[in-house]
């Protein structure tokens, strides 16, 4: 990846954080956690990899991405703000009476959201059936589709993971935010999803591991996967609450209320300096 | 009286078929179960049309739902408690929540699988459905119904969920176009309404004549749409009769009984008497043998009037 396309991301990264904290911060509740873990692959995808047009959200040339972990719309609503689809002022209305920006991500009211979602697993298929429904026409636009590894534990998951191969879709890449938290507990302890990436290639992916936060790694590997005759799985390793240090990989990050916002404003601060220094 | 009868599969895959050599869209999606659904004449003509996922239920109405907003329109029929009961959640959120252009059908609803017991009844699947708000729910009352059903609901854009039994249908009406949300007064009869919905119709059909026989006037009201419920008839029927009988081949809680208590409550306040399946755990057995327990036969149908209209009267 060229620096300077790098150092756009990166901007575009810091930028999304910065929203997502201010937004839910402000709001007092939201999935800090998750949000954190999954905006640098939404940084790749709105910044490098998908078509899209912000002036006309449907138009049919576009790629899709469903936000299976639909909990994240925060992370997702930021880069849609910055990249044009709705105002930025817009983001501080989340979950406000009336809102296009309800936590979960919602089809029928925010322009850019392809498929509501919310209830784990369900997100995943839907996005198989547009990737099919593309294909039958054979069109070149692509489907992306993030899920979270405590989602995984969904059976739902895992019909798509034995139908999409067998279909021979290949406009189709699952992306996994492996944060290794679920709400309790980490995932590891409560029902670990061993070898993810060789349980994806088992079943017929083209699969690879990487750092969901290097952003090169990401955009790469999605290079990798459309070069693929298969449907493609990305195992990121993330960390939950990514970008708040304070927060990082501890138990109870998954969504904040009230009081354990306390030390946001000096993180938004710290992100608005290293985004000043790029 | 004697009718012609069909098999209700065939229609569908007939009109599934005929109404996809016009629409180039419509494609299908199974669970193991297509061909079994008269889908195998579409299987042969249009085989990159054709989806079997495997044993998959909850992701069949996921991938609908995605194959709706890449403009398709996607139909997919299974055994009604798989089609409804089990991916439930899917149903509310991906097709009805999201208004998604799918059809949905249940086929072999109320206890039709007699064989095979209460695991494949589908005796809540109209409670299960018309629970979510815009979705149509549609139950043909006979061959021609269930043809121009079909018809409509391919061509209609939105929500559907259509549920039939697959034993033989009865031909009882002439083939005439279907209008969603229109119920239809097929008898007039001013001691008491019948009204009545899906194949079991034909009881009451024959149920009235013996009434009439007996000197009791029974109007009888069929109900193809379930939602929309064609509220305007139901209170043509109260006003009318003074007092409803809702027959049905489902749960006599949540199906359309209820959704004619709900409407004479709020518009035409009448006695209502529900009579479909008790609300308990059915057993296997002969359909024939299920009909007369539930006292869903012609037979049933005349005593639980007449008791109905006696109770009134007491």
């Amino acid at each position: 990846m060229e620096a300077n396309t790098l150092n756009e991301l990166k901007k575009f990264a810091l930028d999304i954080r910065i929203e997502t904290l201010n937004m839910i911060s402000k709001h007092g509740f939201g999935h800090m956690g998750g949000s954190l873990s999954v905006a640098d692959a939404i940084t790749v995808l709105y910044g490098n990899q998908m078509k899209y047009d912000p002036e006309n959200p449907k138009w049919d040339g576009r790629d899709y991405l469903v936000l299976s972990k639909g909990h994240c719309g925060p992370a997702l609503y930021s880069a849609l703000a910055i990249k044009g689809f709705f105002p930025r002022e817009e983001l501080l209305t989340i979950n406000k009476l009336g809102t296009r920006l309800p936590s979960h991500v919602d089809k029928n009211l925010t322009p850019g959201i392809d498929m509501t979602a919310g209830s784990l697993g369900q997100g995943v298929s839907c996005a198989l059936g547009i990737a099919l429904g593309l294909k039958l026409q054979n069109k070149p636009n692509m489907v992306y589709a993030i899920i979270g590894d405590g989602e995984a534990q969904e059976g739902q998951v895992w019909e798509t993971m034995l139908i999409a191969p067998n279909r021979g879709v290949k406009n189709f890449i699952v992306l996994l935010d492996n944060n290794k938290q679920q709400l309790d507990e980490f995932t590891e302890h409560i029902s670990s999803l061993g070898d993810i990436r060789r349980k994806a290639e088992d079943f017929g992916w083209y699969a690879l591991t990487v750092d969901g936060h290097d952003l090169s790694a990401i955009d790469e590997a999605i290079e990798k996967c459309k070069a693929e005759d298969k449907p493609g799985f990305i195992n990121m390793e993330t960390v939950k609450g990514k970008g708040w240090p304070d927060k990082e990989a501890i138990l109870g990050n998954h969504a904040l209320r009230g009081a354990a916002f306390a030390g946001v404003d000096e993180a938004i601060d710290n992100l608005r300096k290293e985004l000043a220094a790029i | 009286m004697k009718y012609e009868m069909f098999d209700a599969k065939k229609i569908i895959g007939e009109v599934t078929l005929q109404e996809a050599d016009a629409n180039p869209n419509i494609v299908v999606v199974s669970t193991d179960s297509a061909p079994r659904t008269g889908m195998a004449g579409f299987i042969a003509k249009y085989p990159d049309r054709y989806y079997e996922l495997g044993i998959m239920e909850q992701s069949a109405i996921g991938v609908s739902s995605g194959f709706a907003t890449a403009g398709k329109v996607p139909v997919f029929c299974a055994p009604a408690p798989f089609v409804t009961a089990r991916p439930f959640e899917m149903f509310k959120i991906d097709i009805g929540y999201m208004q998604q252009n799918v059809k949905a059908i249940g086929r072999n609803c109320g206890f039709n699988y007699s064989d095979l017991g209460p695991t494949h009844y589908g005796l809540e699947d109209i409670a299960l459905v018309r629970l979510i708000p815009g979705v149509t729910v549609l139950a043909p009352i006979d061959a021609s119904q269930l043809r121009g059903a079909m018809r409509t609901m391919l061509r209609h854009g939105g929500p559907v969920y259509l549920r039939i039994g697959t034993a033989p249908i009865h031909k009882i009406f002439d083939e005439e176009a279907f209008v969603i949300g229109e119920g239809k007064v097929v008898r007039e009869g001013k001691d008491v309404a019948i009204v009545t919905t899906g194949e079991i119709a034909v009881n009451v059909f024959e149920a009235a004549e013996t009434l009439a026989a007996q000197g009791i006037n029974a109007m009888v009201v069929t109900m193809p749409t379930i939602s929309p419920l064609d509220e305007a008839i139901i209170r043509k029927a109260a006003e009318a009769t003074g007092r409803i009988v809702v027959v049905e081949e489902h749960y006599e809680v949540g199906g359309l009984g209820t959704a004619v208590c709900e409407t004479c409550a709020k518009i035409a306040p009448v006695p209502v008497k529900r009579l479909g399946v008790p609300h308990v755990y059915l057993s296997a057995g002969p359909y024939d043998d299920l009909v007369k327990y539930c006292k869903l036969d012609s037979a049933g149908i005349v005593e639980t009037v007449k008791a109905f209209i006696a109770q009134e009267n007491s």
